[in-house]
């Protein structure tokens, strides 16, 4: 689904944030990003939702070249990518349902839709009774909660996090981190960035390593889906 | 697993545009003071040229009645007596430039002279005085409509028998100079105005847009199309222009209505009628459209340039 070759990113001013960085993430895997902070994570999601444009290499995403895509094809790759920030990006004066509802509001989704499906996404991410309310009066791990159904209502099919956990308590983060594996399941490619070691380890999913810019390691998945995996819902 | 691509026909287009068009109102009404602040530089701004432009109506409209009103005086050689004056006037009359013509003796004419003096019994005495009537018999001549003044006054000058041809047209002329000087500033004004309109839109949706900054980057991150932010916005421009030019126009209106009093004295004190008119229909049209398409305008400019900074 995704596929960088060579890819380097150099930002005005002399930055090297990547260089040559090579990896594939398949359709349906579910993998972390991991690396200090300043190692390129960031950077990396960026370069797959357009939000840079690579300076040397390929991005593919489904076979397409993203870095050539014209300007006015950038909105409609978006829209089939999800993307969760350590900061929520919620508007913060505008409600919850609103805030979720965006997406489609932009595809032009009728109202009746719009409603269902919002409400659909509130109820998975467990805060169907806050949709009237403000992101400032909801917590941390509620906000996190609220700009993940916003990632999701599109149904887009990959769906990319850029330190979800990085402000929740541990429990939070486990809770969090459990969503995604979920969204996995039902057949979304999810690509985490996460410095949270721990949770990472626990979890035994592919984990791809950036230092000062370059993929060091590529570790593969020690998870073996069992029908007992499946049949959890 | 269905994506999002962008739902396609009319009705989402109609939907998104409903967006658009509620979320624009809404710009204008989250701050209040500010959108009312920038509305009344807009109508002070706009009412300028406008006022002038009706000013300048105003006076072109009287103007042109004068001229209507106006004859031209012949006089006629000394030597000439009543029945070769009144054999030239039914002569005269026949010409196409002319539309009346209407002998004045010379008693007559020494008559009016002391009568407009307001000597009263003075002119008696005044005309008793005299030896004999120092006045020539005189053709008042009106011409008519659309003759040109100057050419008619060069055709009778040649004729035999005429002394002089009196037009008092020389201010007349001035004043209509004058209009035109005026009516070229009122398009100069206009002109400049227009991209003033343009401008103060451009600077108050540049700090909209400043304010909205996170909102039109979140849009954009969740695959908001630049034509779709950019139409809140484009929108809220057009208000401020169609609001802006009716509150010139109503300035305006306002305005003549409290000159219409003064106005009447002033009239009444030439024993004329002038009323003011209000800015035609045309007028108000132009303007309120016209600003309208400036906002929208200058809002494009902003918003573009800073929708070039988020897509890369």
């Amino acid at each position: 689904m995704i596929r960088f070759e060579h890819v380097a990113k150099r930002y005005p001013g002399g930055i090297q944030a990547l260089s040559d960085v090579n990896f594939d993430l398949h359709k349906g895997e579910l993998a972390f990003l991991t690396g200090h902070s300043g190692a390129g994570k960031s950077t990396l999601l960026r370069l797959i939702a357009l939000l840079e444009r690579p300076s040397r290499g390929q991005v593919l995403f489904d076979g397409r070249n993203v870095g050539k895509l014209a300007r006015r094809h950038i909105p409609y790759l978006r829209r089939r990518i999800g993307v969760i920030f350590q900061d929520h990006r919620l508007l913060s004066d505008k409600k919850v349902f609103d805030n979720v509802a965006l997406p489609l509001m932009i595809a032009g989704v009728s109202y009746s839709e719009i409603r269902r499906r919002v409400r659909a996404a509130l109820d998975k991410v467990g805060l169907l009774d806050k949709e009237n309310m403000y992101p400032p009066m909801l917590s941390g791990g509620q906000q996190q909660r609220v700009g993940i159904a916003r990632a999701i209502i599109g149904k887009p099919p990959l769906l990319l996090a850029d330190e979800p956990t990085g402000n929740l308590d541990p429990e939070m983060s486990a809770d969090l981190m459990n969503y995604f594996l979920q969204l996995n399941e039902v057949g979304v490619t999810v690509l985490i960035a996460s410095h949270d070691l721990e949770l990472i380890r626990q979890l035994g999913r592919r984990v791809l390593v950036l230092k000062n810019g370059a993929m060091i390691d590529d570790l593969p998945s020690r998870h073996q889906p069992t029908v007992s995996d499946h049949g959890q819902s | 697993m269905e994506a999002l691509p962008g739902a396609a026909g009319l009705r989402a287009w109609a939907r998104r545009h409903a967006y658009s068009f509620l979320s624009s109102l809404g710009a204008l009404t989250r701050q209040p003071i500010a959108s009312s602040m920038t509305l009344i530089v807009l109508a002070v701004a706009l009412t300028l040229p406008t006022a002038l432009h009706v000013a300048l109506d105003n006076v072109r409209a009287i103007s042109q009645s004068w001229e209507r009103l106006d004859t031209l005086s012949v006089f006629l050689t000394a030597d000439i007596d009543e029945n070769e004056a009144r054999r030239m006037g039914s002569r005269l009359t026949l010409w196409e430039e002319i539309a009346a013509i209407d002998p004045i003796s010379p008693e007559q004419g020494l008559a009016d002279v002391t009568g407009q003096l307001n000597l009263g019994n003075v002119s008696e005495e005044l005309a008793s005085a005299l030896p004999e009537n120092p006045l020539p018999w005189v053709l008042e001549i009106t011409p008519e409509d659309d003759t040109v003044l100057t050419a008619l006054v060069d055709r009778l000058e040649r004729e035999a028998g005429v002394s002089s041809v009196v037009v008092d047209l020389k201010w007349l002329e001035r004043l209509d100079a004058m209009v035109a000087v005026v009516g070229q500033l009122v398009l100069l004004l206009a002109a400049l105005f227009a991209v003033g309109v343009a401008f103060i839109v451009a600077n108050t949706i540049r700090m909209d847009i400043q304010n909205r900054r996170e909102e039109i980057e979140v849009m954009s991150l969740v695959g908001a199309t630049p034509p779709f932010i950019r139409r809140p916005f484009l929108y809220t421009g057009l208000w401020y222009g169609l609001i802006g030019g009716t509150l010139a126009w109503l300035i305006v209106w306002f305005g003549l209505i409290a000159l219409e009093g003064p106005m009447g004295e002033l009239s009444g004190s030439y024993n004329a009628d002038f009323t003011l008119s209000p800015p035609s229909m045309e007028i108000a049209a132009l303007l309120i459209a016209g600003s309208g398409l400036f906002g929208v305008l200058g809002s494009w400019l902003v918003v573009n340039q800073h929708l070039r900074r988020i897509n890369p």
